[in-house]
């Protein structure tokens, strides 16, 4: 058995104000092995968010069945660590402050604490920057802290939703050079949600493609490019080939959905 | 503005340039009270308005003098501090901690907020008749009016802070496993201190007008109490003395909550 296996889950939503419901992800079946790096893609509102929201135990999930090692996904748990989007940083501690805080709700009582958090600090090359506060970083900064905070508390599985979502493409791209540099160091199981397809083609070994109405797995692509992968890359036949797949699958999806729109 | 202020302040006084750059604002500010204290003194003067009325600069330096000398002023302001201080200090000691639960806990708020809301609005010192009668012509009643003059601000805007506490911060101390203690501890409280300090600037506000009212309306010692008695016997400057130094007091706190403020301002996100 996989390390995560996802049998079959919809999570429902309840629509504000109202006693409906309705479904954002449907029939999802997903197995992914320790130490792999699995992204998921697709267009805005197919539920990839939500997905990795009930993997994290912070959703309920309504139908079907979702375990980490064996252990069946109910609540927050110590071996899952999620990196969110920007401003999720506590404005009022600093840098070192906001990757203690990580450690401290995990009850982290060793004497090794400030220690643990300084080598954390310094892993995302914020080392001269322990002291500054959120506002006085720059975005991608800002997601380096949010990387070590979740890095830190030693989880099995990191979960990163959209972590580059809110930076320019230059920084977006260094970031990911950035992650991957650390992610090779000890290969925890990677869970990276995106909608850029490049960003999904160059960090995962597979690519997962959803689509909408409900959110679904549309296509499972498994990505054959050596590692490290390199920027290099990014032009090879072999990248552009999977860029037009995953691209075409996306563009099916919108299509669809605008055959609704016209019967409608 | 600033920048043409300054360069004509080099050209001028070379040795002046760099203090007046320093002290910009502050040196406005003190013009500004300078002004308008030379009009005052000069139309008293020059008898364009009546100084029985209106008081006179000079008149109420000398009649501060007097005051400070021979009025037990500390006596009178002693009095007043106290009520101010224990009516103020309760309406934190309740105003917070009551604001933090209301804003956390969905049903503790929906109970509360009809009869306290009430209160809110209605004129508070407009109760002071009935305080009285409570709790008698002395500092007790003052106390009281104080309390419910800066009670509200405070709660008002705890409950405001703990209830715009931003949720993507919630959801991050969610995923590492925070308990509602910590969520509580850890997010809330810290997050809603900039609103409790607003609110506490205008609870002090609120309470320096109550006490000054309330003494104002019956009693037998403090600095209300001393403006009523100086105003009634017509005389102005001896009762401005009083009046200003409330408003110094007043000031001097709000400037230090100003300072507190700026303190947190310096991690508060720039939107």
């Amino acid at each position: 058995m996989a390390q995560i296996e996802i049998r079959d889950v919809s999570v429902d939503y309840k629509r504000p104000n109202s006693e409906e419901t309705f479904t954002a992800v449907d029939g999802i079946n997903l197995s992914i092995e320790k130490g792999s790096f699995v992204t998921i893609v697709g267009s805005s509102g197919c539920g990839k968010s939500t997905l990795l929201l009930a993997l994290a135990g912070l959703i309920p999930y309504a139908k079907g069945a979702i375990t980490v090692d064996g252990k069946t996904v109910t609540a927050p748990g110590p071996d899952r660590a999620m990196v969110f989007q920007d401003a999720s940083l506590l404005p009022w501690r600093s840098v070192h402050g906001n990757v203690r805080f990580g450690l401290e709700l995990r009850r982290w009582r060793r004497d090794d604490l400030d220690q643990r958090v300084t080598r954390f600090v310094h892993m995302v090359g914020l080392g001269s920057f322990a002291d500054y506060h959120p506002h006085q970083l720059s975005g991608g900064m800002r997601q380096r802290v949010n990387i070590a905070r979740a890095l830190a508390v030693d989880p099995d599985v990191l979960l990163m939703d959209e972590p580059f979502g809110a930076l320019d493409a230059q920084t977006r791209e260094v970031m990911g050079d950035e992650l991957l540099r650390i992610w090779e160091r000890d290969k925890k199981t990677a869970i990276f949600v995106t909608h850029a397809i490049d960003e999904a083609i160059f960090l995962g070994d597979r690519v997962v493609v959803m689509g909408k109405n409900p959110g679904h797995i549309r296509e499972i692509v498994e990505i054959d490019l050596p590692r490290p992968r390199t920027s290099a890359m990014l032009d090879s036949p072999a990248f552009i080939a999977y860029r037009q797949k995953l691209r075409d699958y996306i563009a099916a999806d919108m299509a669809s959905l605008q055959m609704v729109k016209d019967v409608a | 503005m600033a920048l043409a202020a300054r360069t004509a302040a080099r050209s001028a006084w070379p040795s002046l340039a760099p203090f007046l750059e320093r002290h910009y604002t502050t040196g406005v500010s003190i013009l500004s009270v300078l002004v308008f204290l030379v009009l005052w003194e000069t139309a008293a003067d020059q008898r364009w308005m009546n100084p029985r009325l209106t008081g006179q600069p000079t008149l109420i330096w000398q009649a501060a003098l007097e005051v400070f000398r021979n009025d037990r002023f500390f006596y009178h302001a002693w009095i007043s501090f106290a009520e101010f201080g224990i009516g103020f200090v309760l309406a934190l000691i309740v105003g917070v901690p009551l604001g933090l639960i209301m804003g956390t806990h969905k049903t503790t708020r929906l109970f509360l907020e009809p009869p306290l809301m009430a209160l809110y609005t209605a004129p508070r010192l407009a109760l002071l008749p009935i305080l009285i009668v409570w709790l008698g012509i002395g500092i007790a009643s003052k106390i009281a009016v104080v309390f419910l003059g800066a009670v509200f601000p405070i709660l008002v805007n705890t409950l405001a802070g703990v209830r715009n506490a931003d949720n993507r911060l919630v959801q991050a101390a969610r995923a590492f496993g925070a308990t509602q203690l910590d969520i509580f501890v850890k997010i809330l409280v810290p997050g809603s201190l900039p609103a409790i300090l607003m609110g506490v600037r205008l609870g002090i506000g609120r309470g320096v007008l109550s006490v000054i009212v309330g003494e104002m309306f019956v009693s037998q010692a403090g600095i209300g109490y001393q403006i009523m008695s100086y105003g009634q016997g017509m005389q102005i400057n001896k009762m401005l003395v009083y009046a200003l130094s409330i408003s110094l007091f007043s000031y001097g706190l709000i400037l230090s909550v100003q300072w507190l403020e700026s303190r947190i301002r310096d991690w508060k996100p720039v939107s």
